[in-house]
């Protein structure tokens, strides 16, 4: 070590070189905006792409989109949704989720079953607020999910769009795919076990 | 030597027998070529263009599936013109196709999703509206979905080629092309399910299990249907040890992947919620609920204090034989040693004995000397008293195979008139059909016999080999007139020298005999006389000739062998032969229990009369199947210790002291023999429900409790021992290798044996009044198996019941006219024994004078009947009965 540096060093550690230098930085930063939020008096603007509590959606005339096809099953990577389907009371031959499952303790976030759903059926809102005293409740059934989708089915459309899966309402409601609708004929009998 | 021809297909040279088609050849050397019309089943149809191929020299592309491989083809499938092709090919499917594979159950196993992905472009050039037919309902089983139908048709090709049954046809043109069933009303068939199988897209659907599947969450097991004798392979699909559906892939099993109703929608008795999961002790004279330990320690204590104060004959066993070979095994294992009695019956008592014994008999062997696949190349083929359709529907399959594709001569024998109806009816196959009363089979054969000695066609070898045999029967069929024969049968004595003729003409002959043999009293007898036919006949012995007993249940044959009877040891051996005793002893290192044994009824007969204290029945139901004036339910009351081991609460098992929770074929590993003594894996499917454990486990863990340990790690262990008893038992290869009759027993029998019972054989024996003659209010109630159930078990089958749910008295529509009956109509039937309420059916294919009632609903009908047992086989015969028949108030 040659002698100027050496005197640099002892100068430095007189003068207490190093805290001064740390406390630059707490000083500039007195100036600054407050970067921490006053979480939850405050809440933060959260993106549209944001991938949060998942939903059920319902086309405008209040039909279930979801039509139980187990496709968002058969993507999710942590298995934490169950569908089961069955032949809708109402419409014969048609198909629907009568009972749909997330077990949102389990579920990654990962926005696959979107992906997946033929019908945009399911979305992602921006809903992230869980805690509850009772595990049990985070069991999502189908009513909590269409209660979900219900109330924040802005967020669901804006992720949908945000997505690409969907194009803004005028045009998606062009572009939606409906399955054909057997319709039964106006002279028959409904049948025997749908009676 | 076949013909074969060399081609090349996509570079691969191969040589194939001459007339393989193109698209078979290129399976052979792994090249796929898509197609939705194609099947191997079926005749080429060549109507969904899919297949399409380059051949050289051939200035236009060809169909694979129609163009049959010539020498020196160059075959390519995978050029560009090739694919231009498939491209547009379904382009044209797809303009249509609604695309809505997410809820479609054939979505993720569908053809067109298949060739979709690989040949199309994902976009389309039709822009116009698709069709959208309007929704009829169809069927309460089958559903179809016409907007995604692709016209191949080959639904209408099966249900015509294969099945004969002829239900589904295209209406309408071009796009507009609509699968249809002919009437106004709901599809009326057979339900055989084939259609929905052979569907390539998800135009055809099975609605029992519509839309709770998707293909990847199952899990398969292939395993064997448990309905009746053929043994069919399945492969039965589960969701989380849920049932799902019940498929059978192409070139599976024997049947090669037909299956009837009862096999494709039969498969929901196994998760019935009636199923018992819980052992049951009786206390207080109430059935309450168990534990294991309990319920095994107390039938171990009651048993052991029973034997030391009334010996181990005071013990009877009786076993069902829809159980697996190795339960069947233990079972008389257990009887014969840790009990110490031959007391050992099955349900195979019931008609199955009567062929082993008669083929034991004649010819040596306890099972059939033919296959499923003789039956198929026969030419000519006779069928006594089988309603082959209804009872063995797959062996019906064969038979109409025969007929229809292999121009076999069909001679039937009866209870059946030849009419056109909603399912099929072997009678309208047949070239030459005599229609009988039930108790007509045996004039009817007498007849075929008196024809080849009047007619001289005895066979000559026979002739000189056994010139006593041939002059004994001679002279016994010739005492029988014409004028006897004609009366007892409806048919005149020309017809029977026709379809002599036609039946000696042949090489290769089969004689099928149907319950309507065996279930009837002296079965045993009339199928000893089918062999007399087949010998006189020279038929005997020849490769592909012999008689087969078909079997009812789908273990019956497999009962026999296993020595579940009193007069068999497993084998089957003769109880009384002193060699194989001896084998058996030193096997299980037992002297085995002396003493001729009991059957059914006579275990019946001695728990009525006390000198039988405990019964051991296992999956079967005397006092259900049985009608109340055997008396069988008092019979099983008096008894001091009744257990039974079941899946559901049966008439027996509400009388027993403990009830023990079986589990279901789907639950359990083993064996099954079909009737023509085939070896067939059983495998489970789900877990097993609740409590209920397989029989052998039971037994198993009752004998250890009963100090004497017959202990076994599981099934497999249990089939290692049979075969290490019986070499090369179950070789469970593709096909059976039938055994050839015993020369020796053959001569034993043409030179003495015949003799025994000769003139009982060659009577015609009373006779009821005939058709035609009755003025008053009389029929013959024939208690008969119908084509949509299989005992009473299936009737917990909830798709079945679907089809058939209650019992209908069917009769002719000239009795009705006589009676007054109009369909719907409800009849008091009655006799001296009691009466019942029925709805009336008429059916052209009932013969005049008989009525028939399915067994599976006839618990008010068996009041009408009453048994009869045969004297030397110990059958007990309680099927028809006389009864008067009046409309109901």
């Amino acid at each position: 070590m040659s002698v100027g540096a050496l005197t640099k060093k002892i100068l430095q550690a007189m003068l207490f070189h190093e805290i001064w230098d740390a406390m630059k930085v707490t000083f500039k930063h007195m100036f600054h905006r407050p970067i921490t939020f006053q979480y939850p008096r405050e809440q933060r603007t959260i993106p549209d792409t944001h991938r949060g509590a998942l939903a059920l959606l319902r086309y405008d005339d209040g039909r279930e989109r979801c039509v139980g096809c187990d496709l968002c099953e058969a993507a999710c990577p942590s298995r934490c949704i169950k569908v089961v389907s069955a032949e809708d009371p109402s419409l014969p031959l048609q198909r629907y989720a009568s009972e749909f499952y997330i077990d949102i303790t389990k579920c990654v976030f990962c926005g696959y079953c979107v992906e997946a759903c033929p019908v945009n059926a399911l979305a992602m809102t921006k809903l992230y607020e869980f805690s509850t005293h009772d595990k049990r409740t985070l069991l999502f059934d189908k009513t909590r999910l269409y209660q979900i989708g219900e109330r924040y089915i802005e967020d669901g459309k804006k992720y949908l769009i945000a997505h690409h899966q969907e194009k803004d309402d005028q045009m998606s409601r062009e572009y939606r795919y409906y399955f054909p609708q057997s319709v039964l004929k106006a002279t028959q009998a409904p049948p025997k076990h749908l009676s | 030597m076949v013909e074969t021809v060399k081609l090349t297909i996509d570079g691969h040279h191969i040589t194939v027998p001459k007339g393989t088609l193109v698209i078979e050849a290129a399976r052979q050397v792994g090249v796929m070529v898509p197609h939705f019309c194609y099947h191997p089943k079926l005749k080429p149809d060549a109507n969904c263009r899919m297949c399409l191929v380059e051949i050289e020299k051939m200035p236009k592309l060809q169909t694979a599936c129609s163009t049959p491989a010539a020498e020196g083809m160059v075959v390519r499938t995978a050029t560009t013109v090739v694919n231009e092709a498939h491209k547009s090919v379904l382009e044209f499917i797809l303009a249509n196709h609604p695309l809505d594979c997410p809820v479609c159950d054939q979505g993720g196993r569908c053809d067109l999703q298949d060739f979709s992905h690989e040949y199309t472009p994902t976009t389309s050039r039709f822009i116009e509206v698709k069709r959208v037919f309007p929704k009829e309902y169809f069927s309460p089983l089958i559903e179809t979905q016409m907007n995604r139908c692709v016209q191949c048709l080959r639904c209408v090709r099966y249900c015509d080629e294969v099945m004969d049954v002829k239900a589904l046809a295209p209406s309408g043109r071009g796009t507009m092309t609509e699968i249809k069933h002919f009437t106004h009303h709901e599809l009326d068939c057979e339900f055989c399910g084939g259609c929905v199988q052979i569907c390539p897209v998800g135009a055809i659907t099975s609605r029992l299990s519509m839309y709770e599947f998707r293909p990847w969450m199952l899990k398969r097991a292939d395993t064997v249907c448990t309905y009746c004798g053929d043994g069919c392979q399945i492969t039965i699909q589960t969701k989380e040890n849920q049932l799902i559906e019940v498929m059978s892939a192409q070139g599976a099993g024997r049947n090669n992947g037909d299956l009837c109703a009862r096999g494709f929608f039969g498969y929901h008795v196994s998760t019935h919620p009636d199923r018992l999961q819980h052992p049951l002790i009786r206390r207080n004279g109430e059935l309450v609920q168990a534990t294991w330990e309990d319920a095994l320690e107390w039938v171990a204590e009651t048993a052991i204090r029973l034997k030391l104060a009334h010996g181990p004959n005071a013990f009877g066993g009786l076993i069902g034989a829809r159980c697996t070979n190795e339960d069947l095994y233990l079972f008389q294992k257990f009887m014969r040693l840790v009990v110490g009695t031959n007391n050992i019956d099955s349900s195979a008592r019931y008609g199955q004995i009567n062929g082993v014994r008669a083929l034991r008999r004649v010819q040596g062997t306890s099972r059939w000397t033919v296959t499923f696949d003789d039956i198929v190349s026969a030419e000519a083929l006779l069928l006594v008293g089988t309603n082959v359709t209804e009872t063995n529907p797959i062996t019906g399959l064969k038979v109409k195979e025969a007929v229809k594709k292999r121009q076999a001569t069909l001679l039937t024998i009866e209870a059946l008139e030849p009419a056109v109806g909603t399912i099929s009816n072997i009678a309208n196959l047949a070239a030459h059909h005599f229609s009988v009363q039930p108790d007509g089979f045996k004039p009817a054969v007498l007849g075929l016999i008196k024809a080849v000695v009047e007619e001289n066609l005895v066979s000559q070898p026979l002739a000189q080999k056994a010139p006593g045999y041939v002059q004994a029967v001679s002279e016994a069929v010739r005492r029988l007139s014409w004028q006897a024969i004609e009366r007892a049968t409806g048919s005149s004595s020309q017809s029977f020298i026709d379809a002599t003729r036609s039946f000696t003409r042949t090489a290769r002959a089969v004689i099928l005999v149907g319950q309507g043999v065996l279930r009837a009293p002296d079965g045993s007898g009339l199928t000893a006389t089918l062999l007399d036919l087949l010998l006189l006949t020279g038929h005997h012995g020849l490769p592909g000739c012999g008689v087969a007993p078909l079997a009812e249940e789908n273990n019956d044959q497999g009962a026999v062998e296993m020595g579940a009877a009193l007069e068999y040891l497993p084998g089957p051996s003769d109880a009384n032969d002193q060699a194989a005793r001896a084998r058996l002893a030193q096997a299980w290192k037992e002297e085995l229990p002396k003493g001729p044994g009991k059957s059914l009824m006579e275990m019946i007969e001695g728990a009525r009369t006390g000198s039988l204290k405990a019964m051991f029945i296992v999956g079967e139901n005397p006092a259900g199947s049985l009608p109340p004036s055997a008396g069988t339910m008092e019979a099983l009351q008096s008894l001091d210790l009744l257990v039974c081991q079941e899946l559901f609460l049966t008439e027996t098992a509400r009388l027993a002291h403990v009830v023990l929770p079986a589990c279901s074929y789907a639950e359990k590993d083993g064996t099954f023999t079909n009737t023509e003594g085939h070896v067939q894996s059983v495998r489970h499917a789900i877990e097993l429900i609740g409590e209920s454990r397989p029989d052998w486990e039971i037994l198993s863990a009752l004998s250890v409790l009963m100090g004497y340990p017959l202990e076994y790690g599981d099934a497999k262990e249990i089939f290692k021992e049979i075969r290490s008893l019986i070499p090369g038992y179950g070789l469970l290869g593709p096909a059976p290798t039938p055994p050839r009759p015993d020369q020796a027993v053959v001569e034993s029998y043409l030179k003495t044996g015949y003799s025994s019972g000769l003139a009982e054989r060659y009577t015609l024996g009373e006779r009821r009044a005939a058709s035609g003659e009755r003025k008053d209010f009389s029929l013959t109630l024939l208690v008969t198996q119908t084509l949509f159930h299989s005992g009473k078990f299936s009737t917990r089958a909830k798709g079945l019941l679907q089809v058939q749910a209650e019992g209908a008295f069917s009769l002719n529509p000239a009795d009705g006219t006589r009676l007054g009956l109009a369909e719907g109509d409800r009849v008091r039937v009655s006799n001296d024994l009691g009466e019942m309420t029925t709805t009336v059916k008429l059916q052209d294919r009932v013969p005049v004078g008989l009525a028939l009632f399915p067994e599976h609903f006839d618990q008010e009908a068996r009041r009408l009947l009453r048994v009869s047992t045969d004297p030397a086989t110990q059958v007990p015969y309680y099927k028809s009965a006389s009864v008067k028949v009046e409309k109901a108030k």
